[in-house]
C-alpha cells in the first residue's frame, strides 16, 4: 500500500505567493453594505452591517446563527433589505438585483443538483441561464468541468456522483458563466482529505487568477487561513471584526508554537525563568511568549542543556482562531 | 514546443437578450422530452384525429370525388361550432395524456435536490421560471390544440370561400381561446402538483384524480343538496360550458356561462398561488 | 472486566461488495480516530461495533459485550451516526427525553439526565423549540447529546464536528477529552486531518475495506521505515545548515526549498538529528520554524492512502 520515495506535500504557506492587488482604483467595491439591515419573519437577523471589501478573497466567518447565510441571500435579492444599502460592483441590490445575479458565481452548501441529468447537461443548463448563447455555454461548461477535475464521469448523470463529485460539478456550474464574483459556501463539507486539497488548491488557483473576487464562507478556520485575503467575522447579525490577514501574520512575531520530545514540565520551567510566558497544549506541544530580549536561540540553548528535541517550531500559525476567539469574546465580554 | 497551461478563463462575450432566458427552459425540457420514445410516437398519434377531420373537411367540399360510389350524397358535415366541438373534446383528451407524460416531471426534479436555488441565483426571476415552465406545457400542447385547429379552419375557408370566412371568424376565436383555456389548466394543474409531489407517478395519478374525483364529488353534492351548483366541482364540465358558449352550441348549461368562468379563473389563482409558495430561493426556518 | 474495544478478524460483505475485510484491532480507552476516504469502511466499521449490522465473519467485543445484544451493550455504548436526521414534531428536549426513557428510568430520572445532555452541549435556550426548525450546528449537537445522555462508557461518533463553527467545535473537543481522560472510548471520525492530529490519542487509517495503519500517530510514522523522516527548517542561511547537516550519516539527503528560505532534510534518525539542531541554532545560523513535513496524519494519510484522483 505505501508508495515509496514519495515526498509529501509541504504544507506550510510559499513566501512567493503572487503579490496580489486589490479591485483597480477608482473602481467601485466588490461589496459595499451601508446599515444592512435584514428582517426574517419577526427576527432582525443582519443589524446595520456596514462594511467595504474590494480584495481578492474574503473568509465570512461566525458562529451558527450569525447572519452568514443571510447575508449572503440578500446579496443575491432572495431576501429584501430592510434598512440600509448593499452594493454589489457598484449596482444596488434593491433596483438592479438581475445584473448583479448576472455577476455572480454561488456555490451553495446544501445539495444542489437534478438527479437525471447529465453534468454537462446541468452546467450547460445553468450556463445558458445566465446568458450565455448555447454554443458557448457548451463549450465553457466542458471547460469547467475540465478545470475542476471531473473527466469521463461528466456524462454520467448527477444523481449517480459521489459528494466529492457533486461539490466539484456545484463549483464548475459556479464559474461556467464567468462571474465577476464568486461566493463558495462552505466548498470543503464532508470532503475527504484529498479532495478537499484539491479544491483548496482550485480556490487558490481561482484567486491567483486574478479574474474574479471571491467569498468564502466556513467554519473551517483552516480552509479560510489559506485562501483568504482578508477576513470578516459576523456575530449576531453584526460585524464584530474585520482585518486583513497578511497584516496580522506579520505582526504575530513574538508568539511561538513547540512541540518537545523530553521532559515538557522542566524545559517550561527553564523558559520560564526567562521571563516567557508558556502554556502547554495537547500532546507535548507548548504555546510560548517570547519576552523582549529573549531569541530562538535561547530556547534552543535551554534544549541542548535538558536535551530535549524540538519537534516542531513555528511562528504563531493560529492567527485566525485567535482572532475568532477573541472577536467571540469582545462583543459580550465572556465567551 | 509551446505548453498550454490549464487556467480559469473569465467570460467577456456575448450575452443572450434578457426576455429569452425563459425559452431556455423550455428547449431543456424538450431535449430530456425527445428521449421518451412513447412519448415522442404518442405526440405523433395526437396528429391522427387532426388528420382524419382534415380528410373529412376534404371529402366534404369534394363531393364530386365520390360520384364513382354511384350515389347523390349531400355535405355529410356541417364545418361549424359542433364539428369544432368534437375536435377539441377529443383532442382535448389527448392532451391530457399528454400532460400526464410530462407535466409531473418539470418541477419536482427542480425542487427535490436544491437545484431551484441555482436557477434562481442567476439573472432568472421566479415568473420567469413558472413562465419557462408553463411555456414547455402550453408550447407542446398548442402543437395538437389550436395550431392544427386554425389550419382546419383556414382549409375549410378556403375551400368554402371568402364569405365564409368572415361569417365564421368567430369560429376562430372560439377555437383559440377554447384551446387556451383547457392548456392553461392543464399546464397550471400539473405544474402545481409537480411542485408539491415529489414522486411522478403520485403526480400524475394526483392529476387524473382532481378530474375524475371532482366529477364524482359533484354529482355527490348535487345529489344531497339538491342543487346543480355541484358542478362548479367538475372541472371537465366547467371547461365543457365555457367551449359550448364559445362556440354558439344553444344546449341547456346546468350553470351560467358567468360562473363557469370564475369558477375556472379561480382555479388558475389557486394553483399559481401554491406554485409560487413552493418555488421560493431560500426558506426561512422560524 | 476488560477495557478494550476488540475485532478478531472481522469481515463484512453486503452481497459481493466489500465493506471490511480482516480488521484485527485493540482499541483502549481514549480518543480513537477513525480516518480515510469516504467509501473505506469507516461507517461499517462503526455500524458493526454498535451491532447495526452482523460481521460476515469474526468476532467482535466491547468491553466483553458482543454486540448482538443490544439491550445490555447500549446502556454502555452511545452512538452518533453522520446523517442529518432528526424525528419530527419534536422539541430538543423532547427528542433526548423519549431516548432516555427507552432505558427505564423514571420521569425525574430522565428529566435531570436529559438537561445534563443538553447543557454539555449548551443548547438550554433552545432545548423547547422544535428540533426540525435547528439550524445545521444544533441539530448536530442535539444528536451528540443523545448519544452521551445515558453516560456511556462507549462512545461511537461519525464525523461529530461536522457543521460546527469553530467556537463549538472547541469546545465539542473540550468535552471529548475531559471524557476520554475519565477513562471512557470516544471513537470518532473525521476529515479534518490537522484536528485529528491535534486531539487523538490513537488514530486508525483506512481504505479500501482495510485497516492499514493503527496506533499512536508518531508511532505510525516510525514504523513506515522504507521511508527516511523529511524535516523543513527556515533559517537566514540555508546553505550554512545544509553543509552543517550533510556531514552527519543519517541526513540523507539534504534539499534547499523552492523559495529558497529553508531547507528540506531527510533523515533515517530523527531523534539524532533534532538533537544535532540543539547545537546548531547555538553556532549563529537564525532558525525561524521546524516543522516535521510527514509526521502527522495528513502526510501519514499520503503516504498509505495517497492523493487517488476523486473522480473514481
Amino acid at each position: 500500500m505505501s508508495q515509496p520515495n514519495r515526498v509529501a506535500s509541504v504544507a506550510l504557506e510559499p513566501e512567493k505567493e503572487a503579490r496580489v492587488a486589490p479591485a483597480a482604483p477608482g473602481a467601485p467595491p466588490v461589496i459595499e453594505l451601508r446599515g444592512l439591515s435584514v428582517r426574517l419573519g419577526k427576527r432582525e437577523v443582519l443589524r446595520d452591517v456596514t462594511c467595504s471589501f474590494s480584495g481578492r478573497t474574503i473568509g465570512l466567518l461566525g458562529p451558527n446563527g450569525a447572519g452568514k447565510s443571510t447575508l449572503i441571500n440578500t446579496l443575491l435579492g432572495f431576501w429584501p433589505a430592510s434598512a440600509g444599502s448593499a452594493r454589489v460592483f457598484g449596482s444596488d441590490i434593491r433596483s438592479e438585483a438581475k445584473k448583479i445575479r448576472g455577476l455572480i458565481g454561488y456555490m451553495p452548501e446544501n445539495d444542489a443538483f437534478i438527479s437525471n441529468m447529465s453534468a454537462v447537461s446541468f452546467i450547460r443548463l445553468m450556463a445558458e441561464l445566465s446568458g450565455l448563447p448555447p454554443e458557448m455555454a457548451l463549450e465553457r461548461a466542458h471547460e469547467a468541468l475540465f478545470y475542476v477535475g471531473l473527466g469521463e464521469a461528466r456524462y454520467r448523470k448527477l444523481g449517480t456522483y459521489s459528494l466529492g463529485m457533486k461539490q466539484l460539478a456545484k463549483l464548475a456550474q459556479a464559474i461556467a458563466h464567468g462571474p465577476k464574483l464568486l461566493i463558495l459556501d462552505e466548498p470543503t463539507n464532508g470532503l475527504d482529505p484529498p479532495a478537499r486539497q484539491r479544491m483548496i488548491r482550485l480556490v487558490r488557483e481561482m484567486r491567483d487568477s486574478r479574474q474574479m473576487h471571491i467569498v468564502l464562507c466556513s467554519h473551517l478556520l483552516r480552509d479560510v487561513e489559506e485562501t483568504c485575503e482578508e477576513v470578516v467575522i459576523l456575530k449576531q447579525g453584526r460585524v464584530v471584526h474585520y482585518s486583513n490577514l497578511e497584516d496580522e501574520r506579520r505582526s504575530n512575531r513574538r508568539f511561538l508554537e513547540l512541540e518537545l520530545q523530553g521532559d515538557t514540565g522542566l524545559f517550561m520551567e527553564a523558559v520560564e525563568t526567562l521571563g516567557c510566558e508558556c502554556a502547554p497544549g495537547a500532546l507535548n506541544r507548548l504555546k510560548l511568549v517570547l519576552a523582549e530580549n529573549v531569541e530562538i536561540a535561547d530556547i534552543y540553548r535551554i534544549a541542548a542543556e535538558q536535551n530535549v528535541q524540538l519537534r516542531r517550531l513555528n511562528f504563531r500559525r493560529d492567527t485566525l482562531e485567535d482572532i475568532f476567539l477573541k472577536a467571540m469574546e469582545n462583543s459580550d465580554g465572556r465567551l | 514546443m509551446a505548453v498550454y497551461k490549464r487556467s480559469y478563463r473569465g467570460y467577456a462575450g456575448t450575452l443572450t437578450p434578457a426576455w429569452s432566458r425563459f425559452l431556455v427552459l423550455y428547449r431543456f425540457a424538450r431535449r430530456t422530452q425527445s428521449r421518451s420514445k412513447v412519448q415522442t410516437v404518442f405526440f405523433v398519434l395526437c396528429f391522427f384525429f387532426p388528420l382524419l377531420c382534415l380528410l373529412g373537411i376534404y371529402a366534404n367540399s369534394h363531393l364530386s370525388a365520390f360520384a364513382f360510389l354511384g350515389r347523390r350524397a349531400g355535405p355529410f358535415l356541417e364545418i361549424d361550432g359542433s364539428f369544432f366541438l368534437v375536435y377539441l373534446s377529443v383532442q382535448s383528451a389527448l392532451s391530457f395524456i399528454l400532460t400526464a407524460f410530462i407535466g409531473p416531471g418539470l418541477v419536482s426534479p427542480d425542487l427535490a435536490n436544491g437545484a431551484l436555488t441555482l436557477y434562481l441565483c442567476r439573472p432568472l426571476s421566479r415568473t420567469e421560471y413558472v413562465l419557462g415552465k408553463l411555456s414547455v406545457l402550453v408550447i407542446t400542447l398548442s402543437w395538437i390544440t389550436w395550431v392544427p385547429g386554425l389550419v382546419l379552419f383556414f382549409v375549410q375557408g378556403s375551400l368554402s370561400g371568402w364569405q365564409w370566412m368572415s361569417d365564421n371568424l368567430w369560429l376562430a376565436n372560439a377555437i383559440l381561446w377554447g384551446s387556451f383555456v383547457w392548456i392553461l389548466l392543464l399546464a397550471m394543474l400539473s405544474l402545481a402538483l409537480s411542485a408539491w409531489v415529489k414522486w411522478r407517478i403520485a403526480a400524475g395519478a394526483l392529476l387524473l384524480a382532481t378530474f375524475f374525483v371532482g366529477a364524482g364529488f359533484a354529482q355527490a353534492v348535487n345529489a344531497v343538496l339538491r342543487t346543480q351548483q355541484g358542478y362548479l366541482l367538475d372541472i371537465s364540465r366547467l371547461v365543457s360550458i365555457i367551449w359550448q358558449n364559445l362556440l354558439r352550441q344553444q344546449s341547456h348549461q346546468p350553470l351560467p356561462v358567468p360562473e363557469a368562468w370564475i369558477a375556472v379563473l379561480i382555479l388558475y389563482a389557486l394553483c399559481l398561488f401554491l406554485l409560487m409558495r413552493k418555488v421560493k430561493a431560500a426558506e426561512v426556518i422560524r | 472486566m476488560s477495557n478494550q474495544i476488540v475485532f478478531d478478524n472481522v469481515s463484512k460483505f453486503y452481497g459481493d461488495v466489500l465493506g471490511v475485510n480482516r480488521v484485527n484491532l485493540s482499541i483502549p480507552p481514549g480518543i480513537t480516530s477513525l480516518v480515510g476516504p469516504n467509501g473505506s469502511g469507516k461507517t461499517t466499521l462503526m455500524n458493526l461495533m454498535t451491532g447495526l449490522i452482523r460481521p460476515s465473519r469474526g468476532h467482535i467485543r466491547i468491553l466483553d459485550m458482543s454486540p448482538d445484544q443490544p439491550e445490555e451493550l447500549f446502556r454502555v455504548v452511545g452512538y452518533c451516526s453522520q446523517f442529518d436526521a432528526l424525528p419530527k414534531g419534536l422539541s430538543g428536549y423532547e427528542f433526548i427525553y423519549s431516548y432516555l426513557k427507552l432505558f427505564g428510568h423514571d420521569a425525574e430520572a430522565c428529566d435531570e439526565l436529559a438537561w445534563r445532555a443538553i447543557d454539555l452541549v449548551g443548547l438550554r435556550e433552545a432545548a423547547h423549540r422544535k428540533a426540525a426548525a435547528y439550524s445545521k450546528g444544533m441539530r448536530q449537537r442535539i444528536r451528540l447529546a443523545q448519544s452521551l445522555a445515558h453516560n456511556p462508557r462507549v462512545l461511537i461518533l461519525d464525523e461529530p464536528l461536522n457543521g460546527l463553527d469553530p467556537l463549538v467545535r472547541a469546545e465539542t473537543i473540550a468535552l471529548f477529552r475531559s471524557l476520554a481522560k475519565q477513562g471512557r472510548h470516544v471513537l470518532l471520525s473525521s476529515h479534518v486531518l490537522h484536528e485529528v492530529d491535534i486531539i487523538s490519542d490513537q488514530v486508525i487509517l483506512m481504505s479500501g475495506g482495510y485497516v492499514i495503519a493503527e496506533g499512536n500517530i508518531q508511532g505510525v510514522r516510525s514504523e513506515i521505515d522504507d521511508q527516511p523522516m523529511q524535516i523543513l527548517i527556515r533559517c537566514n542561511r540555508p546553505s550554512d545548515l545544509a553543509s552543517r547537516v550533510f556531514k552527519e550519516d543519517h541526513v540523507v539527503e539534504v534539499r534547499v526549498h523552492n523559495d529558497r528560505r529553508g531547507l528540506l532534510v531527510k533523515t533515517s534518525n530523527p531523534d539524532r538529528f533534532y538533537l544535532l539542531m540543539n547545537k546548531v541554532a547555538l553556532d549563529g545560523i537564525n532558525i525561524e520554524s521546524v516543522a516535521p513535513v510527514d509526521d502527522d496524519v495528513n502526510s501519514v494519510y499520503e503516504y498509505l492512502i495517497g492523493t487517488e484522483e476523486v473522480t473514481r
